[in-house]
């Protein structure tokens, strides 16, 4: 069975990439979000098996979402998106309860492991 | 994975992107302080760095990156409090956009502006860097 997953990053780009990337390997994108809000609302919506959450965002941060998603669901996983120079955010969301992170530009293979190994964590 | 085929996505996004800073940029012109266009300013132009990385433009991301390094500080600050740091922004929005053409007009990586890189120095971690022993 599939990896539900869902993509929230203000960048359809971003967006179209990540799908294009874990979409063969198993993951299927049920949804996406264009802000840390619409984020949020769609976990809730859709109740995926894991989140990939860009940090900035307009409307609510992707370090907001995350801890709400996580107020929410304690049991969410969710994989920050990161860039070079984020490593205090990135570990401000790990702290958070974010289960990993992947980094821009994305290496398709260390996003497909790092997704699989949240995926499988206490499945 | 092809990333050619997303040069055309990148295009019309960046396209987007820089026509958005440009309107931010307009607010800030006026007044400096102007949060909202200065976060705005900001998450685009780490849009940009992004998208720009993905593709292999290291003109664009390189340049991005340096102009949102400078954008957070002045987020710090409360406003653009340099002299001249829009004047500076909008050179920078000039700048993405003659990559962003190149880009259009060739399909070839863009070329670094060097000069504007220069104005804009070198990022912290080089800076340390080049003070070890």
């Amino acid at each position: 069975m599939s990896i539900r997953v869902l993509v929230a990053d203000d960048a359809r780009f971003m967006r179209k990439l990540i799908r294009e990337i874990i979409e063969p390997e198993g993951f299927e994108v049920v949804g996406e979000a264009a802000d840390g809000r619409a984020a949020v609302e769609e976990f809730t919506k859709l109740q995926p098996d894991l989140v990939t959450m860009d940090i900035v965002m307009p409307k609510r941060s992707g370090i907001d979402a995350v801890k709400e998603i996580l107020a929410l669901d304690p049991t969410a996983k969710v994989a920050m998106v990161s860039a070079l120079g984020q490593e205090a955010l990135v570990m401000e969301a790990l702290q958070a309860g974010a289960s990993d992170y992947i980094v821009k530009p994305f290496k398709p293979e260390a996003v497909i492991a790092t997704l699989r190994k949240i995926a499988e964590k206490d499945a | 994975m092809d990333l050619a085929k997303y040069r055309t996505l990148f295009l019309e996004e960046a396209t987007e992107h820089l026509a958005e800073i440009g309107q931010a940029l307009l607010v800030l012109e006026k007044d400096a302080r102007a949060g909202e266009a200065l976060d705005t300013v900001f998450r685009l132009m780490h849009s940009m760095k992004g998208m720009g990385a993905s593709l292999g433009y290291d003109a664009v991301s390189l340049l991005a990156h340096r102009l949102e390094d400078r954008l957070g500080e002045w987020r710090g600050h409360g406003g653009v409090d340099d002299p001249g740091g829009v004047a500076l922004l909008f050179r920078g929005l000039e700048s993405l956009e003659r990559m962003v053409a190149h880009v259009r007009e060739t399909a070839d990586a863009p070329p670094a502006d060097l000069a504007l890189l220069a104005e804009l120095g070198i990022p912290e971690p080089a800076k340390k860097a080049q003070r070890l022993p």
